[in-house]
């Protein structure tokens, strides 16, 4: 069971806190854990082929250094760790990576957005718990720094 | 003597202040929002022309030319050469219908039922006979269709589309003259022997400190511009072709590529896109909306009627043609650049350059949002495994 961990890494605390539970959890299931990167708010009605191509640089870039933080990590602790980027929305982009991956846990990281934003937009956390094919785990950081 | 009031108008200093504070401005909002900065420098244009008065002046018309030159030349440069030889046939159909019936369509309307003067009319269908390349490619990316030979034929019938357009913009207001015959010699001479040209230069002098590359290409476009304004023909036409016949130079060569963004975003463009938004007039935009409404219907109906049949015939899956056909609906540069020749050169007044660019900006976004809403094809997301297929036409013994 959870032979197979997605987490959703973008970058953010609570993001990095997923990771170091997924890779806790791979530990203890001897299980292969997958990080996936959205690279989120490319930007729409672009003018030039070039503005598109300069974000998505930019962001790879950006994704290519905590994707090598994560495979630092992963290796302290000896998990096998693959790293993916792909481009869109990250809720549907975590939902159907898990699904074609053939995840078996999901494991993503509760931003807390505000009130209004969750009222209008709903949080990646919901949409995510709301389709994904597996067992999702919201990690959550608590004051102290623990889930 | 002029009084403070006028110093500080005339004050070149304060001036690019404020138009850089915009574009500053734009920038921010962009990042923010996720949203192309060449659209909301448009939208802080209008609100700067209708709220702040601020006000062109010749020096910024020169940056704000140069803008839209360099852009449409990064447009030609931007084309995968080898995606537009492989999907030839069904691009040069797709694209030539996307850019004839629109223009068709929207002249008509303009001029039979807007009542708009023969020329005004044809900047109306010039306008709205585009496709926007890059709203269609920032699509293709967040489905990974880009990855996908749909998508490279999408993409490679939109630059066919654009062709189009800048020829259209080229030719229509043209005096074929002597000087158009001297402008046509040298354009031929030139882009025959650019590619070799900018290589030699590349691989003697280039990417030193000096940039003579980027002065040699800036050179090219200044002078061909030049001879088609005596041709009384439009710059972005040899701007065009002159990209287009360097994106295999340019392909190879990132940091070139980089280096001409990096001057056009930062300082040309942003002179370009707000001026494009500067003479948006609110009130117009009120007083027009039926008008505008019907004419990015036109464009869109136009477009579907034109695209669709051409794509099915080539195989496209039903959902994979809608979608296409909303993506080739899709325009914003080179339809903004074309609205403001016109009003640059007097062949439309201020209420029809706002009712124009407006229609483009909604044709940006609306067929965008229908596409993504309830056509999005289904694609393997991950791995760039293909999808959205269609029948690639046979090679042909004499195809090379």
């Amino acid at each position: 069971m959870f032979a197979k961990i997605l987490v959703g890494l973008d970058g953010s605390a609570a993001a990095q806190h997923a990771l170091e539970q997924a890779l806790d959890m791979a530990q203890l299931t001897h299980g292969v854990v997958t990080v996936l990167s959205v690279e989120e708010k490319l930007p729409a009605y672009a003018a030039t082929v070039g503005e598109m191509e300069d974000e998505q640089a930019f962001k790879g870039e950006y994704f290519r250094k905590i994707h090598d933080q994560a495979r630092r990590l992963a290796a302290a602790k000896g998990v096998p760790l693959q790293t993916q980027t792909v481009s869109g929305h990250a809720a549907d982009q975590l939902v159907r990576t898990a699904r074609e991956g053939g995840h078996t846990l999901l494991v993503i990281g509760h931003t807390g957005h505000s009130r209004l934003h969750n009222l209008f937009l709903g949080s990646t956390a919901d949409r995510v718990v709301e389709h994904a094919p597996c067992p999702v785990l919201v990690t959550r950081q608590q004051a102290g720094g623990s889930s | 003597m002029p009084g403070r009031g006028a110093n500080r108008v005339d004050n070149i200093w304060l001036v690019a202040a404020a138009w850089m504070g915009l574009a500053l401005a734009a920038s921010l909002v962009s990042i923010q929002l996720g949203i192309s900065v060449a659209l909301i420098e448009i939208l802080v244009g209008v609100l700067a022309g209708n709220f702040l008065g601020l006000h062109s002046t010749g020096w910024v018309d020169f940056l704000a030319t140069f803008g839209s030159g360099l852009l449409t030349f990064l447009a030609g440069a931007e084309i995968d050469p080898e995606a537009l030889r492989r999907h030839k046939r069904p691009a040069l159909a797709i694209g030539a219908v996307s850019c004839l019936l629109p223009f068709a369509g929207a002249f008509a309307f303009a001029f039979w039922a807007a009542h708009w003067e023969l020329h005004a009319a044809l900047i109306a269908g010039v306008a709205l006979s585009t496709t926007s390349v890059a709203v269609v490619y920032a699509v293709m990316v967040e489905t990974g269709l880009n990855r996908t030979e749909l998508g490279k034929l999408i993409l490679a019938a939109c630059f066919v589309t654009d062709f189009g357009t800048v020829l259209l913009l080229g030719i229509l207001f043209a005096r074929f003259d002597a000087w158009m015959l001297l402008f046509l010699a040298i354009t031929v001479l030139v882009l025959w022997n650019l590619p070799q040209l900018l290589r030699l230069v590349i691989a003697r002098l280039g990417h030193r400190v000096s940039e003579p590359e980027i002065k040699f290409l800036f050179l090219v476009l200044f002078g061909l511009g030049g001879l088609a304004k005596l041709a009384q023909s439009e710059a972005v036409l040899p701007a065009y072709l002159v990209g287009l016949a360097v994106a295999g130079v340019f392909l190879r060569d990132r940091v070139l590529m980089d280096r001409m963004r990096t001057i056009a975003f930062s300082l040309l463009t942003p002179f370009y896109f707000l001026k494009a938004g500067l003479y948006v007039s609110l009130p117009a935009v009120a007083s027009g909306a039926g008008l505008i409404a019907a004419l990015l219907l036109v464009k869109m109906v136009a477009k579907g009627v034109g695209v669709w049949p051409v794509a099915g015939a080539f195989g496209l899956a039903r959902r994979d043609n809608a979608y296409t056909t909303l993506l080739m609906s899709t325009g914003l540069t080179f339809g903004t650049i074309s609205a403001l020749f016109g009003l640059d050169n007097h062949i439309i007044n201020q209420a029809q350059y706002t009712i124009l660019v407006t229609t483009v900006i909604g044709s940006a976004v609306v067929p965008t949002l229908i596409a993504q809403r309830y056509f999005t094809p289904t694609v393997p997301s991950v791995d760039g495994a293909p999808a959205g297929e269609y029948r690639l036409p046979k090679r042909r013994a004499t195809d090379r």
